[in-house]
């Protein structure tokens, strides 16, 4: 298009002035995005202690090499994996449930998003502090489950056992997510137009019907949306498990990447070797997107 | 019969849903219930077994300690200020800033101009953890440590926030801005007198989602503020928990300060919360 | 015209006063932990001292304690570090062996050599400063950690407390027996419980009362004498849920609940700070005298006397502070120090000064000589540069007893593994 058009003057400014509004966002990202990962990505290549002056070793992959071999690492991508599937996947089923099941509602649909919501609004911090206090073992957590399955006196160990500990965790980011993205869906079904689902009615299509053949294909862009996000920020978890483990929880179990690059590089010193996990986990997150992009870009709807 | 029968079941599928949808809210309003309830008890109620729920006095002395913080510097009002105005002040930037690039990315044919959003998105998928340290050197070479400077300029603006406002003005009527360039007006004046007033409901979404993320911000603000006067929230609660007079109560009390701001934004800006979201959809309608 | 000239000279001479006076200010920042009692009696510290030395302004800055690691070492990777600060030895310690702080400027202090200034101290208590033949701090405090409990649950659980306190670690389980209250397997009142991260301090000297220690002489080799490290581990197994259910790392922190005295938890390990965060949390459980400080337990069948591992907190001065401020930094430190009687009548921190410890407030100061005669017999945290992270692995074995399947044994094995392969990197 753009060749058959003959550029004109008007059009050559109209593409000056785009290009200049783009100028802050270009020197902001460079200045605070791209020149950290540069200079993590270079440092990747080096043996550098953090408190020593004397001059850094190159020692090429040296760092990609150990981590390779580093148990510790991969116990890492094993918690973070845990974590991710864990709570993403769950995320993203039960809030495009809660959706459909709201949307579905003439009354009170605004109450219960809000309801769902509203933990979105804690700082990390405090979600923290209430969940730990919920989780001590004479906390609401054991009283909870020891009513529901009738297991008085029982301690369910959460935040000492693997795997309630890993639970926990979730427990923790999924209660401040879900709204969030149930919201999203919500307002997602809320686009589609009525008359395709009346129709659909009339046509004789029940519930499930309606909603596996028409409301799923529909709103899959927000679908994709959604669990690019979800799936992102799971792998970039930090501050549940940072704060769990400075109260006294086990490190291993929910030692996830973030944590890891963290404790390599602050109780280390090892920042070298954290810039190469750094850049790692940067790799498998834009590869996982770009894989979650093509997936759905390849089954994508017609209507 | 038939017709019958599927009525009871709809009846049945809709007293379910009833029931689900009013059980999940419960469970998860459960801890900010708790949260609420323990703010105003002793320490050795809130770890009694069962739970008592409801506080057996109002022991108003949490809020007390709280606000007046174990040294009696009331310190805690200034840094709730210091959120409030780090937070605003970053989501009022943030929204400009990444309106006038979406703008631009969204409204405008030039070379590189895809390349320009791809590496713009690509930033998302960088852990703050992997830049924290580079950063830190950035911010304290430009004088920045201990000042709003640091706490707000890294923030002004977001991958997300950009791609946001270019999905929303990639819909918006093209007439309008041609309407306004015919009229003779300038590039920047169509973008402030036209582009801005016309996106307010995906402005208000990012701005709500920037101010929640500073609010919610802790490793940052830890590694740049240094004097007490220049704390955020956050970096408060974490000391309060840590100085040996906190009891859970007054620590709980202390939670609670901090989330009455963002239940009044909340409240009052409901439709943005919730009904703004649309903007992520790419706003068809 | 002549007297122009001296106007003018005046004019100069005054101008260059009060340059002198406002451009040579000499700025400190010193950074500490947040420690409630020691702020004001630190600030009325660097106020007499800006007296002194007008041309001095010092900005003191506190950080939560488990924070402040985090602060100053990403402060000192950017080369922008404060010029005075503390730490707990052990995550000081790299910073002496990377030369990042300077040595204790002697003359600063007018004194003329370091045997004068190691005089001043409690022998051994310079030890871990002291790195190639130099000093490079000077003690806040030194602690060691002694065994608190609550009187009145003794008695009501039939116990003689000044008769029946445990003495030996075989006593804290069987006293702990008979002191909890349980719901089930949730513990509603614990008898005696650790102090749970903090296991270079309070776990190893059970490992060296039986005989085993962290490294060898030569330090090239970890985990010595299996025996005594299985024997450790297995009591950590019995005392947690997997055995007697005495314990856990989850619950709150005994010695907070100690502090509340409210059926929670009967005995605790802290040091004698702890009397007066007794007396600022809970006044009347400190005025009701229901508690009582007796020595670290040790094994009836110990092979060393040793009791709780002491740390310390070291002043230290940051080595890339120019020479000026340098000098000032240790002026400072030495008068903030100079009053060692405040420090532990204040906020409870011993500093092992001798002249404290001759001293009548000393002397006089509850339980005192139960830390003393403790602390005489007490080995100093390990200090090396890898120590976080031994820590670290040890904290997982012993979490891997108390709370999963894996037994002494498979624990110990996977330890001695990876502590080894970690001193042999590089």
């Amino acid at each position: 298009m753009i060749f058959i058009k003959k550029k004109t003057g008007i059009e050559k400014k109209k593409a000056r002035w785009g290009f200049i509004f783009t100028i802050p966002a270009i020197i902001f990202f460079s200045v605070f995005s791209f020149y950290p990962i540069i200079n993590a990505f270079i440092t990747s290549f080096y043996k550098k202690d953090l408190l020593s002056l004397s001059k850094p070793k190159f020692i090429g992959l040296g760092n990609y090499k150990y981590l390779i071999h580093s148990e510790s690492f991969w116990n890492s991508v094993k918690a973070t994996t845990i974590f991710t599937v864990g709570t993403f996947i769950p995320l993203v089923i039960i809030s495009l449930i809660l959706a459909v099941f709201i949307s579905s509602r003439k009354r009170f649909q605004k109450f219960f998003q809000m309801s769902y919501y509203s933990p979105a609004l804690l700082s990390s911090v405090v979600a923290a502090t209430i969940w730990l206090l919920m989780f001590d073992p004479r906390g609401l957590a054991n009283q909870f489950l020891n009513f529901i399955l009738n297991t008085p006196g029982k301690d369910y160990k959460w935040l000492t056992s693997s795997g309630m500990l890993r639970l926990a965790t979730i427990i923790v980011y999924f209660w401040k997510y879900i709204g969030y993205f149930t919201v999203i869906f919500v307002t997602g079904i809320a686009s589609i137009p009525q008359s395709i689902n009346e129709a659909a009615r009339i046509d004789g299509a029940n519930r499930w019907q309606v909603f596996s053949r028409i409301t799923l294909p529909l709103i899959k862009p927000t679908t994709l949306l959604v669990s690019v996000m979800a799936m992102t920020q799971c792998l970039k978890t930090f501050s549940t498990q940072y704060l769990f483990t400075q109260s006294g929880a086990p490190l291993k179990p929910i030692d996830v990447i973030t944590l890891n690059i963290y404790n390599t590089a602050i109780r280390d010193h090892q920042i070298g070797r954290a810039s190469a996990m750094s850049i790692i986990l940067f790799v498998i997150i834009m590869v996982l997107t770009l894989i979650q992009f093509r997936v759905s870009k390849a089954e994508e709807v017609q209507y | 019969m038939p017709k019958q029968k599927s009525y009871f079941f709809s009846t049945v599928a809709d007293i379910l849903i009833w029931i689900f949808l009013t059980v999940f809210a419960i469970i998860v309003l459960v801890p900010l219930v708790f949260m609420f309830t323990a703010s105003f008890m002793p320490a050795k109620d809130i770890m009694s077994i069962p739970y008592p729920w409801i506080p057996k006095t109002f022991y108003i002395k949490n809020y007390w300690q709280a606000l007046r913080g174990n040294d009696g510097s009331f310190i805690y009002v200034r840094n709730i200020l210091n959120s409030f105005l780090v937070a605003s002040v970053t989501s009022i930037g943030t929204i400009l800033l990444c309106s006038i690039t979406g703008y631009g990315l969204a409204k405008f044919q030039y070379k590189g101009r895809n390349f320009i959003l791809m590496m713009i998105l690509s930033t998302m998928m960088i852990p703050f953890e992997a830049i924290m340290i580079p950063l830190y050197l950035i911010v304290t070479n430009l004088g920045w440590q201990d000042t709003y400077w640091a706490l707000i300029v890294p923030f002004l603006m977001s991958a997300f926030g950009v791609f946001l406002m270019r999905q929303f003005l990639l819909t918006f009527p093209d007439e309008l801005i041609d309407a306004a360039r015919i009229d003779g007006a300038s590039e920047i004046g169509i973008f402030f007198r036209v582009v801005l007033p016309n996106s307010v409901p995906p402005m208000a979404t990012l701005a709500i989602l920037t101010f929640r993320s500073q609010w919610d911000s802790l490793l940052w603000p830890l590694l740049v503020i240094q004097s007490p006067k220049m704390k955020t929230i956050p970096l408060y609660i974490v000391q309060f928990a840590e100085e040996k007079f906190t009891n859970e109560g007054a620590l709980m009390a202390a939670a609670v300060i901090a989330s009455i701001p963002m239940l009044i934004l909340f409240l009052s800006l409901t439709k943005y919360f919730i009904g703004g979201s649309n903007v992520y959809t790419g706003g068809k309608e | 015209m002549i007297r122009n000239k001296k106007v003018v000279i005046v004019f100069i001479a005054v101008l260059c006063m009060i340059v002198g006076l406002f451009g040579k200010t000499v700025e400190l920042v010193f950074w500490t932990h947040e420690d409630p009692n020691r702020t004001p009696l630190e600030e009325a510290y660097i106020e007499e001292f800006q007296k002194m030395y007008p041309e001095v302004k010092i900005t003191r800055v506190t950080y939560p304690s488990s924070k402040i690691k985090e602060v100053v070492l990403t402060a000192f990777a950017a080369r922008k570090g404060p010029d005075i600060f503390n730490m707990e030895i052990q995550d000081a310690y790299p910073y002496v062996v990377k030369e990042r702080v300077a040595p204790v400027d002697l003359k600063a202090i007018g004194l003329k050599s370091y045997d004068e200034l190691l005089s001043m101290y409690v022998e051994g208590t310079m030890d871990p400063v002291i790195y190639n033949g130099k000093i490079y701090g000077l003690p806040l405090e030194v602690t060691n950690w002694c065994l608190y409990l609550n009187k009145k649950y003794f008695r009501e659980v039939g116990l003689d407390p000044e008769k029946d306190y445990p003495k030996t670690w075989e006593d804290i389980v069987s006293t702990s027996e008979k002191l909890v209250i349980r719901d089930g397997e949730i513990l509603l009142r614990r008898g005696f419980d650790f102090r749970y991260p903090y296991y270079f301090t309070e776990w190893l000297p059970l490992v060296v009362q039986l005989g085993g220690s962290l490294l060898s002489e030569d330090g090239k080799t970890a985990i010595i004498n299996d025996e005594a490290w299985l024997k450790a581990l297995q009591f950590m197994k019995d005392w947690g849920p997997q055995g007697k259910n005495l314990g856990s790392p989850t619950y709150q922190p005994a010695r907070n609940e100690f502090n509340r005295d409210n059926n929670s938890v009967t005995m605790c390990m802290s040091g004698l700070y702890q009397i007066d965060r007794i007396k600022a949390q809970n006044p009347e459980f400190y005025e009701s005298g229901e508690w009582m400080v007796v020595p670290f337990p040790v094994f009836e069948n110990a092979v060393n006397d040793v009791r709780c591992n002491y740390y310390g907190h070291y002043y230290m001065v940051n080595a890339e502070s120019s020479k000026e401020k340098q000098e000032y930094a240790w002026k400072f430190i030495d008068f903030m120090l100079s009053h060692p009687e405040d420090y532990l009548v204040q906020v409870g921190l011993i500093q092992p000064k001798n002249t404290l410890l001759d001293s009548e407030v000393f002397k006089n100061y509850p339980y005192a000589d139960v830390f003393m005669s403790d602390l005489a017999k007490s080995q100093p945290v390990p200090l090396h540069p890898k120590g976080p992270q031994l820590e670290q692995l040890i904290r997982e074995a012993i979490e891997d007893v108390m709370l999963t399947n894996v037994t002494a044994e498979q624990a110990l094995a996977t330890l001695k593994k990876k502590a080894n392969e970690l001193l042999q990197e590089d």
